[in-house]
């Protein structure tokens, strides 16, 4: 009867959101002395990686420092063009966001979830809400905080859902996760909705917690069932969400304040 | 009823067992683990029925909650229907030979995820059910070993 009524009645009572919290932290100490052996494993593999590899490592690194240094000029000039821009519509200039670099230290073992648990908390500026990102585009949400870790839901699990951007079109629709860790869905849109395969989705700011022009899939399927109204539109998230450990928790957003300021 | 004697080792597995949740594996294959913190609480009710029962069997579903990162009493429920349903039968279960005491914990365990499948529905929390099958069979097949190791260290401690 007791765990009935926590789980209906006081699911989001403070009380029982403060224990949630305290337990992450638990969990990931737990969880962090249950993996240390691994890691211990890892970090000897890696350090017995040969010396020409690193070489190797290093040489690519610097090819892709200086590939991203180009494109970081052109970036420059065009944001304070961009802010020029702004200026003549005398509207609020874009400040860049506040990024927390964080570490994925382990995925939660409930098979119809994609939730993972991040090392950074409270104490770094992390709070509820935050979007994470990947390597190569929006990851997902942080959803519960602990002191010093935070659990994010990965936009693929198949409670969560995201208003994204064509970004060649402009066309606005909802990402649901599918359950799957490699597919999005895109359902009611028109069947004759231009959208194609290979189109780039972004974040489109609607909503107010993910910012805007954050990239996050790539359409790789438009169903459209002879009769039907709707199209079945799958995407692949831009970024691996079951590769790779380091990830960003965007911890402030110029715009929304701009957003906010009257 | 018998005065307490290294209740500890009840408690050791336990924690033990939801350790085991703990250790990482590839995403899709989550589905297939074990889940040996419900065969050890199971094994514990079996054979200490006066020790090991509901109340415990609710700490280990609230534990489990928090290790998932599930709402608080998910998990709780189902076990401890599961629980109680083996308080009643369990001095029949404990004359089943291994085949039959398998087919009887997976029933438990059918009802205690299915218990927990409904929640989900109840509150929106998505649900894997075939995963959860998949995961059940794996479940069952540790029965055995399970309770060999736990009752020989029921044994050596001589728990009681």
């Amino acid at each position: 009867m007791l765990c009935l009524a926590i789980l209906f009645i006081f699911r989001d009572h403070p009380r029982v959101t403060a224990v949630q919290r305290g337990a992450v932290d638990v969990v990931a100490f737990t969880s962090n002395i249950v993996l240390a052996p691994f890691d211990a494993w890892d970090r000897l593999l890696e350090s017995m990686q040969s010396r020409n590899a690193l070489q190797d490592e290093v040489l690519r690194l610097q090819q892709e420092n200086r590939v991203l240094k180009g494109q970081a000029q052109r970036l420059a000039s065009l944001l304070s063009e961009n802010a020029r821009y702004k200026a003549l519509l005398n509207s609020a200039r874009d400040i860049e966001d506040e990024l927390i670099a964080a570490q994925i230290s382990s995925v939660s073992p409930d098979p119809a979830r994609h939730l993972v648990m991040l090392d950074k908390g409270a104490a770094d500026g992390v709070e509820e809400g935050q979007p994470v990102l990947g390597a190569e585009g929006l990851i997902g949400q942080i959803v519960l905080v602990g002191e010093y870790n935070s659990r994010a839901l990965l936009i693929t699990d198949s409670a969560h859902a995201l208003p994204v951007q064509v970004n060649r079109s402009g066309l606005r629709a909802i990402a649901e996760g599918s359950g799957d860790i490699d597919r999005l869905v895109i359902r009611h849109l028109a069947a004759t909705t231009d959208i194609r395969a290979g189109d780039l989705l972004v974040t489109s700011g609607l909503g107010g917690r993910f910012p805007h022009g954050y990239p996050v899939a790539r359409v790789t399927n438009v169903e459209i069932a002879a009769g039907d109204a709707f199209a079945v539109v799958s995407a692949a998230p831009a970024s691996a969400l079951d590769r790779g450990r380091h990830v960003l928790v965007v911890a402030q957003s110029s715009q929304f304040e701009a957003a906010a300021a009257p | 009823m018998t005065r307490a004697h290294a209740v500890w080792v009840i408690y050791a597995s336990l924690v033990g067992a939801l350790l085991f949740t703990l250790l990482p594996l590839p995403m899709d294959w989550r589905g297939l683990r074990p889940d040996l913190a419900a065969l050890a609480l199971f094994y514990w009710v079996l054979a200490l029925p006066h020790r090991v029962g509901v109340a415990t069997a609710f700490t280990v579903g609230v534990a489990q909650d928090f290790i998932e990162g599930a709402p608080l009493g998910l998990s709780s429920p189902g076990l401890m229907l599961a629980t109680l349903l083996l308080l009643y039968n369990y001095q029949r279960i404990r004359q089943f030979d291994l085949l039959q005491q398998s087919l009887a914990i997976l029933g438990l365990m059918l009802l205690s995820a299915g218990m927990e499948q409904w929640l989900r529905n109840g509150i929106d929390v998505p649900a894997a059910p075939w995963a959860g099958v998949a995961g059940m069979v794996c479940s069952v097949l540790f029965w055995v070993p399970i309770r060999t190791v736990l009752r020989h260290s029921r044994r050596y401690y001589e728990v009681y």
